[in-house]
């Protein structure tokens, strides 16, 4: 197979050149990106290299576009899960290509109207990911998990949120479990849960002591 | 363009005064890719690149893993799509499906992952799907590519269920092709998902050879001229069906499914009737072939009305019979009894197995040695001495030949990897 050389960036996009205080370029990525980014974010990504160093207007840091759509790429890849020096080759290239990697990265919801075929082939895999995922929201899903090791279990009682509930690194991976509406509850893979009778007793009294403590405490 | 379909009986002609058992051979070739053709752009590919990051592919694996991913990314271009799914008891979904504009954007996406946990293969595979089917497009090859070294051990784990939720998805435009990678994986799970999938079966012992597949298998993939092939083999009345070699899937319509076909390729199906005594000009079975061709033209047919000539028993017998037919019935059959080895092995009975091997190579040793006849003998030789000294090993090669007849099987290049 032989690939074509990409289209060349002679044109490019007559974004009219708009510059931001450090704090407008914080809240237009903010709502862009559905998250919040602190000042020293900003600053963390400008020292490594991951974003151009801002303009000076006066004493005062200035962005531009392409700050704003580097900020956004860094982002958006980060939370993916790429490590920001997998990330840094990514960044230092034309405004263009900046613009276009990230609209790659929001094109990856489905277009507007999908073709029959299409919208057949989605309803089949979404009814099978729900039926698969309705069984995995029982909130009594803990309690057959007790006393086997964690990474042996059926994750049908193990998640009840799909994807997402990864929330380290794999060397401590954590569950999570809806015990209640609105209270979780985060269990790590080495957590050790002593099996059934009096010393798992006697850890869930612990356990229900540590709740009552913050409970109950002034505060 | 369209695929041809002949036919070759073991002998010539038919009984007039005796019932006669048929030996049908029928063949279904894939023209040359036409040089017109050659010349205009591939069909777009639209494909998600599931990779198993269980613990057990720590290591050399998924170091090859990535480096394999790296060049699928590298040998895409714009207009194909690509997404990378990677799963261990977890999905993440590394790139979401996109144009392959920027290969870099994947490489260092594939660079990121590492090993972790189980094997929720099944929910790995559905992620996957959907990145595939949130683009899919009738004028693309859409598909899941599977990569595992281990048993689902997490999430649905039951074959068959999977392998049911792999056909639906393939009945509506996607296809899965099933890699399984080192000594781990669950051939009988992989070779289920390959065929229900209509897509590739690959069983890589070493992981060097992964890039060699995703080579083989891209051009495979825009190579292709039919898929959802399938054989309807009509016996006329009176004629009775006794078998089809190949054990082929069934569809829904009661055909058989055959694997993709490339230009260029064979297929050989075999198929036994029982016909009665039998008048001239009398119409023994029809054959009608159905495929579906990449850039959406909806499905294409054409059927085949076989009739034979018709003499007295005494004057067939003495008529040589078609050496190739009985070459094609043999290595179809020993395809086949490589299950029956199979089972014993799961029964835990090495000799039964072996019997088994040993009585597939004693009915070859009695054929003309082609050079077909003598490659398929030294494959057995190899499983037989495999059996003492590694009947896992064994078992997984014994079930890639097993699937040759009815699936793509991707073999490597045999002189390195059949070294045992």
């Amino acid at each position: 197979m032989v690939k074509p050389l990409a289209p060349s960036a002679s044109s490019d996009p007559c974004t009219p050149e708009a510059s931001y205080g450090l704090e407008e370029l914080l809240a237009i990525a903010g709502e862009r990106l559905g998250e919040e980014i602190t000042p020293r974010t900003v600053r963390l990504y400008a020292t490594e290299g991951l974003i151009d160093r801002p303009g000076k207007d006066g004493r005062r840091a200035v962005y531009g576009q392409r700050h704003l759509l580097q900020l956004l790429l860094v982002r958006s890849l980060a939370r993916r899960g790429l490590s920001l020096s997998a990330i840094a080759p990514l960044v230092v290239c034309s405004d263009q290509e900046l613009q276009e990697q990230w609209q790659q990265l929001n094109d990856g919801t489905p277009s507007s109207r999908p073709p029959e075929a299409r919208s057949e082939a989605l309803a089949y895999l979404q009814h099978i990911q729900t039926s698969a995922t309705s069984s995995a929201a029982q909130p009594s899903s803990l309690l057959p998990l007790l006393g086997s090791p964690l990474s042996n279990r059926s994750p049908s009682s193990l998640r009840t949120s799909r994807t997402g509930s990864r929330s380290s690194a794999s060397s401590s991976r954590w569950h999570r479990f809806a015990l209640a509406h609105g209270v979780e509850l985060h269990l790590s893979e080495s957590a050790s849960i002593p099996p059934p009778g009096s010393r798992r007793e006697a850890w869930l009294q612990r356990l229900i002591d540590r709740l009552r403590e913050q409970l109950d405490q002034p505060d | 363009m369209q695929p041809s379909l002949h036919v070759r009986s073991l002998r010539p002609a038919v009984a007039s005064d005796r019932t006669t058992t048929l030996d049908l051979l029928i063949t279904i070739a894939a023209p040359a890719i036409p040089p017109e053709q050659e010349a205009l752009p591939r069909p777009p590919l639209n494909l998600a690149l599931v990779i198993d990051r269980s613990g057990s592919m720590s290591g050399e694996k998924l170091s090859y893993a990535r480096k394999a991913a790296r060049f699928l990314a590298g040998e895409l271009t714009e207009r194909d799509r690509l997404a990378i799914v990677t799963f261990d008891d977890e999905v993440e979904v590394l790139v979401p499906s996109q144009p392959v504009r920027n290969p870099q954007l994947f490489i260092s996406a594939i660079n990121t992952i590492h090993s972790g946990g189980g094997t929720d293969l099944f929910d790995g595979w559905l992620a996957g799907a959907m990145q595939v089917a949130n683009h899919l497009d009738a004028a693309a090859m859409n598909r899941v590519l599977l990569l595992s070294d281990g048993e689902a051990n997490v999430g649905v784990v039951d074959s068959s269920e999977i392998a049911g939720k792999v056909a639906g998805l393939s009945q509506r435009g996607i296809s899965t092709s099933a890699f399984g990678i080192g000594k781990g994986f669950d051939e009988d799970l992989m070779g289920a998902m390959a065929g229900a999938g209509d897509g590739t079966l690959a069983q890589i012992e070493s992981p060097a050879q992964l890039a060699d597949l995703y080579a083989s298998e891209l051009n495979a993939l825009v190579k292709t001229l039919g898929k959802k092939v399938s054989l309807g083999i009509r016996a006329k009345r009176d004629v009775q069906l006794l078998d089809v070699i190949n054990d082929c899937a069934l569809t829904a319509a009661g055909n058989w499914q055959l694997p993709n076909l490339r230009y260029g390729q064979k297929l050989t199906v075999a198929a036994r009737f029982l016909l009665p005594p039998w008048q001239p000009n009398r119409e023994i079975v029809s054959l009608r072939l159905a495929w579906e061709q990449p850039g959406g033209h909806g499905r294409r047919s054409f059927v085949e009305h076989i009739t034979l000539p018709v003499m007295a028993a005494a004057d067939l017998e003495v008529m040589e019979p078609d050496l190739v037919v009985i070459e094609q019935f043999e290595l179809l059959l020993a395809n086949r009894e490589r299950s029956l080895a199979i089972e014993e092995l799961d029964r835990g009975n090495l000799r039964a197995a072996r019997a088994h091997l040993e009585a597939i190579d004693q009915r070859l040793s009695l054929l003309p040695q082609t050079e077909a006849i003598q490659r398929e003998r030294l494959l057995l030789e190899q499983k037989k001495a495999l059996l003492d000294q590694d009947s896992n090993l064994s078992r997984k090669r014994l079930r890639r030949e097993s699937l040759r007849s009815s699936m793509s099987v991707w073999e490597p290049d045999t002189d390195t990897s059949e070294g045992a």
